[in-house]
């Protein structure tokens, strides 16, 4: 077979289709990949060592900060780890609103994933859709916290206040149109054939491979693994919820964008439950006005929209700020992952592979 | 296991050789404070701590009824009132929603088993706050990770986390390196922690788990342990030619490079200069970057 000389080109850092600051080393054979390699930390700012040197509240906006598109489950993943760490118990209530804003922020990623995978893909169109929605999930968080996309959302031991009047009426009115909205996308990428000409069966990662290499979140379970950390060890009130983990097969990019509108379904389940069964009661647990933490060490991982959040902690006898504080980002490890689905496709694919991965620089480099 | 939790006398730190060296008599607002304890949780560490603590309070309490005891027969040969009898303090009830977990005796069945299967190679297990932690000796990893991954009863199938933390205060090693292992099929999480001493490389996980190659760059750019048998033992996140492990608790959270002045007012740069000069003066090493 003819052979071409091998060239080696740099994807990024700086490509729109890198989602950030993402760079790839190819070398490519003609159009194939035979080799990848992505590098990293373009970004880095130094998150674990300045929380390691703030204290326990002040961490939290940096959380915001690492995974700007899912910043309220970064923060939960934050807080559950700290009230793991000092052992506080949180009011009921309190998770409730939780989990129903950790759900939004999972429809609003999810959307911002969608907008921009498929604008990588040339489909520019479910951009304008994806982010029209967006924009009243981001009037929600405002309507909670007063900001819309750093959120901070949440306090350890609970939150800073409750729900304002009138949240419900949010709720129900984006709920109400919602599942219509999620089927115009759908009419606009499922059966469309260019779509599936781009991603049906393109960047495969079996199952095996994907646990091998510590990958979670909506990549695994499009590999047929139905590992969903709120089923699997639930935190929050996810025990108390009804909903299902969607799962494909497939393994490629196509079953991927399907396993994530299937999630963004249930997502509307599961709001719609917590609003159904919101609890009375105190939304912040009694605290001292000063935390100390006690010698301990605990991993706390939550799902996030992108994968296992985890946060590592080691706490110190009397101390203020945590001494070891370690971000397990879910980009981190599945963007390790890309080699492995790009060698021996297309360059053209590496694209679809990056956008499948759903990454965010800033969690990644940290 | 190491030494207990002892807090240890506090030092004025020496200027630390290498790029970032500070006159720290000069600048104390730029003085690293290094930990003086070893935050290293386990069962029998707690154990000592809480007897030690127990005895304490015995003593004293002994120590008060003999002060009362001298007091009483004083004031009987005066012929006073004898004093009032005294009470022992009840430990002062928290009323709050904030109870820290303290580490516990290994009851889980996954720990029984490990500790059985790997004998004395097990420095210790315990529980803390719902998670199950075995730490192993340092030459052991890679044969308890491969335990954990393909014994029928363990199964732990994914290395969900590979983290390390610098303890300067220890004696007997300066970094634990902590791996953490889920089960997806049992739903169980694990953490293994091995204790390194300075310079030791500990064997990498990449064969068993291919996950931690990313993992284990990062802990070598941010800590420095190096692991054995790695495929590419680069740093990650820090360029190539980085000096220092930045998460280590003696590198400096200030360094050069750290302005003082808005850009907007320092037209030409000027203020720059001057400020570089007062920090020379201030003892503070102002290293220029390389020229290539």
């Amino acid at each position: 077979m003819f052979k071409n000389e091998e060239m080696e080109i740099n994807l990024g850092p700086q490509h729109p289709s890198t989602h950030g600051v993402l760079r790839v080393k190819l070398r490519l054979d003609g159009e194939t990949v035979t080799h990848c390699r992505p590098m990293i930390g373009y970004l880095h700012r130094g998150v674990e060592k300045i929380c390691e040197n703030q204290s326990f509240f002040q961490g939290q906006v940096w959380t915001d900060r690492m995974d700007y598109c899912s910043a309220v489950a970064n923060n939960l993943g934050w807080v559950e780890a700290n009230e793991k760490l000092l052992g506080i118990t949180v009011p009921r209530r309190a998770h409730y609103i939780r989990t129903l804003l950790n759900e939004f922020n999972r429809i609003a990623s999810h959307l911002i994933w969608l907008g921009t995978h498929a604008m990588d893909i040339g489909a520019l169109t479910v951009f304008l859709y994806a982010f029209r929605e967006r924009e009243d999930v981001l009037d929600i968080n405002e309507a909670f916290c007063g900001s819309r996309l750093t959120t901070t959302a949440f306090r350890i031991g609970g939150l800073r206040e409750d729900l304002p009047p009138g949240f419900e009426k949010l709720v129900h009115k984006f709920l109400a149109k919602f599942s219509s909205c999620l089927e115009e996308y759908e009419n606009l990428l499922t059966e469309n054939r260019i779509w599936k000409k781009r991603t049906v069966g393109v960047a495969r990662l079996s199952a095996e491979d994907a646990i091998a290499l510590g990958v979670t979140g909506p990549m695994l379970r499009a590999a047929g693994v139905a590992y969903d950390i709120r089923k699997a060890f639930p935190y929050a009130a996810y025990a108390e919820m009804d909903f299902e983990v969607p799962t494909r097969t497939e393994a490629d990019t196509y079953a991927r964008y399907q396993v994530r509108m299937a999630e963004m379904r249930q997502s509307a389940r599961i709001i719609q439950q917590c609003m159904d069964g919101m609890p009375e009661g105190p939304v912040m647990a009694k605290l001292p006005k000063i935390l100390r933490s006690e010698v301990n060490e605990v991993y706390h991982a939550t799902e996030s929209p992108k994968g296992e959040i985890g946060y590592y902690l080691v706490g110190e006898k009397g101390s203020l700020n945590p001494y070891r504080f370690h971000v397990r980002a879910p980009g981190f490890i599945n963007l390790q992952s890309l080699p492995k689905m790009a060698e021996g496709g297309l360059i053209a694919d590496v694209v679809a592979a990056i956008g499948s991965l759903d990454i965010v620089l800033g969690e990644i480099d940290r | 296991m190491s030494e207990p939790n002892v807090p240890q006398t506090p030092e004025v730190p020496e200027a630390p050789a290498g790029p970032y060296v500070y006159d720290y008599k000069a600048a104390p607002n730029r003085q690293i404070t290094m930990p003086k304890t070893v935050p290293l949780p386990g069962y029998r560490t707690y154990l000592a701590e809480q007897k030690a603590a127990t005895e304490a309070d015995e003593a004293k309490w002994q120590k008060t009824l003999a002060d009362f005891e001298t007091a009483k027969a004083k004031a009987e040969a005066e012929g006073k009132d004898a004093p009032k009898p005294p009470v022992r303090p009840v430990p002062r009830k928290d009323d709050n929603d904030m109870k820290a977990p303290v580490p516990q005796e290994a009851t889980d069945a996954d720990l029984l088993k490990l500790q059985a299967l790997l004998g004395d190679k097990v420095e210790e297990v315990f529980e803390q706050a719902g998670e199950l932690v075995c730490q192993v000796k340092k030459e052991a990893i890679l044969e308890a990770l491969a335990l954990c991954r393909d014994e029928a009863d363990l199964k732990y199938e994914m290395l969900a986390d590979q983290s390390a933390t610098h303890y300067p205060a220890a004696k007997d090693f300066t970094c634990s390196v902590v791996y953490h292992l889920t089960s997806i099929s049992r739903r169980k999480r694990l953490r293994l922690r091995i204790l390194a001493p300075e310079g030791f490389m500990p064997e990498s996980a990449c064969p068993l788990y291919p996950s931690a190659n990313w993992m284990e760059r990062e802990i070598y750019d941010m800590l420095g342990i190096r692991f054995q048998n790695h495929p590419d033992m680069t740093r990650i996140l820090c360029p190539e030619d980085w000096e220092g492990y930045p998460l280590r608790k003696d590198y400096p959270t200030v360094g050069w490079g750290q302005r003082d002045i808005s850009f907007r007012e320092d037209r030409g740069g000027m203020l720059e200069r001057i400020a570089l000069q007062k920090a020379g003066q201030l003892g503070i090493n102002l290293k220029q970057p390389k020229a290539d």
